[in-house]
């Protein structure tokens, strides 16, 4: 398997505090998702974008951009969300063709590389307090509210909880959802 | 009169040329795929959401809305006063599900829900309303064909047909939002260009418009009748209307796909935040321009076209200087086009994606989807053009587009509604309430005499109550079938999860919702509306 690349995180600390202030949350932490990337663009050409997901995600969280913003250091001291096996060859090229149906302009846009490439997606957690605790998840590359990667986040807290706080590097989660853009 | 000069043809087969052009370079210019894919994100969200409402409904506004205005004045504006109020729970309730769910036709998170039978059924309803509002949009541009070229209105339906399936094989252009945004200029230039001309044409000018709008009883906007018969009474508006526009936005994949495809849920709600603050306006406009046509054709005795929607095209036609009249009916043609791209392409997703690639075909190659989207598109051209062929007898365009989602509407956005408020819903009840829904909006509509705009009302009341009743009689859903639907931090072991993890969060101070400052803003603006329409009467009355 492909070593995991860390993407670098673009949103710094006081820019996250501030959106997600504008979102209602109170208080706010740091957090890595673990996806799978997979290379787009035009025939025999070079990457334009990349397709982010996992296994069982039904539609793709879409990163455009020709190299993947990675950094050296692997992520450290922050709450790490695992979400485990790669999609398969056939079901990254079929989350793709429904993106390419709906919007014929990206039509000649092809997966160029089946075999994906781990990646550890920086986020900022966001937490309100009101008759109820919410969640609020917004990326780490572009600062943009990321609810579908909610529930994956959620599963990776409880995980964290259970296990105690030497966990929180290493928590795994199932992931059902998926994000239009990061 | 100068009529449709030599130069108008110039200036509107140039127009179109220069748009063509504008999108072949656009094309051209996406040598690299990272092009594809930034085009649209270095474009501000207000053009964004300008495109949107220039693919929505500004054709068929321009076409219809002063027909209507004509007929009944600013009466019918109640059919959109309620939009602000509808904006704001697809904001707070849909769009967030919609969005968290990661779909790519709504109609796939009923099947998630309540099973595939609803999902078929639901996605079946919006092919054939869809389908047949289209055929209106389809009938907008070809009347202004006739009209500007004097050729029997069904041969300029086959061309316009022809030349809008053909657009949208080849991919359309209406990618290019700059394009949009300029159409939508071009309509509202040639409204305020309308109005300009027909006032001055008036020996008293605005006094002749308001003494006579005054005097027929135009500026009564606000008709507080609770006789539910009274088509356009303030309550309907609300009521009825309110459930129109809710449906109509949020449960019609045409519309609501631009939404699904935002980069993100504060995107989405950009492009609603335009339509919640621009339709009504806008719609105000050219009703406003109905009412000074109508003040118009009184002063110089004249006999109103027999179809209302050619009022205002035959105006611009007769009136405008030679050269504005091409460019505003060209304008006119390139937002239809816009429409019927957006449309003709939903309708070919929703087909090739909800039945095709699962009845039919369910692991070709992507070459053979694309064909199959591609005769999809030419199917529902057809299925347009045949009914474009009757949309001449529904009346004012925009009325008829708003009659056929009405027909469907409700309970389908009743089945949406059951699905995320009822977790004791399930597949059984879902489907009841949805077929006794359509059963109940037709029986009404045949048996009862009752404003038009309440078929909606009547669809999502009796879909959800039926569906809830039926629901009872078979099991409860499982929590995963709840999954999309509930907030899965409401329980209480993830509550427990999430405090403890605030509490040793870096502490930001709260302040206040960027979700809920907007919605407040947009009941304001709809306050603010409904209290300059009551003004506007009082002084008419008074």
């Amino acid at each position: 398997m492909a070593e995991r690349l860390t993407l670098a995180r673009q949103i710094e600390e006081d820019t996250a505090k501030r959106r997600l202030q504008r979102l209602g949350a109170a208080a706010c932490e740091p957090a890595w998702v673990s996806l799978w990337a997979a290379a787009l663009g035009l025939p025999n050409g070079t990457p334009g974008a990349w397709l982010l997901c996992t296994k069982e995600m039904r539609r793709a969280l879409l990163l455009v951009g020709t190299e993947l913003p990675t950094q050296v250091e692997e992520p450290s001291s922050a709450l790490n969300i695992d979400n485990g096996l790669p999609p398969t060859p056939e079901a990254l090229n079929r989350l793709w063709l429904w993106e390419r149906i709906g919007t014929p302009r990206h039509w000649r846009i092809q997966v160029l590389d089946s075999t994906p490439t781990p990646i550890w997606l920086p986020c900022w957690l966001g937490y309100a307090r009101g008759r109820q605790h919410r969640l609020l998840v917004i990326s780490g590359l572009s600062g943009e509210p990321m609810p579908m990667l909610k529930p994956i986040v959620l599963k990776g807290l409880q995980q964290a909880y259970r296990n105690g706080p030497e966990s929180e590097t290493k928590s795994s989660g199932a992931s059902e959802r998926r994000e239009k853009a990061v | 009169m100068e009529g449709f000069t030599l130069f108008d043809t110039v200036v509107l087969i140039g127009y179109i040329s220069l748009i063509a052009w504008i999108g072949s370079r656009f094309s051209k210019d996406q040598h690299n795929p990272e092009d594809y894919f930034l085009g649209g994100r270095k474009i501000p969200g207000w053009a964004i959401g300008l495109s949107v409402m220039a693919t929505q409904a500004s054709a068929i506004t321009f076409i219809g809305a002063p027909g209507w205005g004509f007929e009944g004045g600013l009466e019918r504006l109640v059919t959109f006063i309620n939009v602000p109020l509808a904006m704001i729970v697809l904001i707070l309730v849909l769009v967030p599900i919609f969005h968290r769910a990661g779909i790519y036709s709504i109609y796939e998170l009923l099947e998630r829900r309540f099973g595939p039978a609803t999902r078929t059924l639901t996605a079946l309803l919006f092919l054939i309303a869809r389908g047949l509002a289209t055929g209106v949009v389809l009938y907008a541009p070809a009347l202004v064909l006739a009209v500007v070229t004097g050729w029997s209105v069904n041969l300029t339906i086959i061309i316009m047909a022809v030349l809008a399936i053909s657009y949208t094989v080849m991919g359309g252009i209406s990618a290019v939002i700059w394009t949009d945004v300029v159409q939508m200029f071009v309509l509202w230039l040639g409204a305020l260009l309308s109005i300009f001309f027909l006032v001055t044409s008036l020996p008293g000018g605005w006094g002749d418009v308001f003494d006579f709008g005054a005097a027929s009883g135009m500026f009564n906007a606000i008709d507080l009748s609770f006789d539910p018969s009274v088509t356009y009474s303030l309550w309907a508006g609300l009521l009825g209307g309110f459930f129109l526009h809710v449906a109509y936005f949020g449960t019609d994949q045409s519309q609501i796909q631009r939404v699904l495809s935002s980069p993100s849920v504060l995107d989405a709600q950009r492009s609603l935040l335009i339509g919640g603050y621009l339709l009504i306006p806008q719609m105000l406009l050219f009703l406003f321009i109905g009412v000074i046509l109508a003040t118009y054709y009184q002063q110089h005795g004249l006999t109103p076209p027999e179809d209302l929607n050619e009022l205002l095209p035959r105006y611009v036609v007769s009136a405008f200087p030679s050269g504005m009249a091409g460019l505003v009916i060209a304008g006119v043609f390139a937002a239809a086009m816009s429409s019927l791209d957006s449309a003709l392409n939903s309708l070919s997703a929703v087909t090739v994606r909800d039945f095709y690639s699962r009845y039919i075909k369910p692991n070709a190659s992507d070459a053979h989807y694309l064909k199959a989207s591609r005769m999809a598109t030419i199917f529902w051209g057809l299925y347009a053009t045949l009914f474009a062929f009757f949309a001449g007898n529904l009346g004012p365009v925009i009325e008829a587009v708003n009659q056929i989602g009405s027909w469907f509407y409700g309970a389908l956005l009743g089945t949406f509604l059951l699905a995320i408020f009822s977790h004791r819903s399930n597949a059984r009840g879902a489907m009841a309430g949805l077929i006794t829904g359509m059963f109940s909006v037709w029986a009404v509509s045949a048996l009862l005499d009752i404003s038009w705009l309440y078929n909606n009302t009547v669809g999502v009341a009796v879909s959800m109550s039926v569906g809830y009743l039926v629901s009872l009689t078979a099991p409860a859903p499982s929590q995963d079938q709840l999954s999309d639907v509930m907030m899965a931090e409401a329980a209480p072991d993830m509550q427990a999860v999430l405090a403890a993890r605030a509490d040793n969060a870096q502490v930001i101070g709260q302040e206040a919702r960027l979700t809920r400052r907007r919605c407040i803003g947009l009941f304001a603006w709809f306050c603010l509306m409904l209290g300059m329409l009551a003004l506007l009467q009082g002084w008419a009355n008074g």
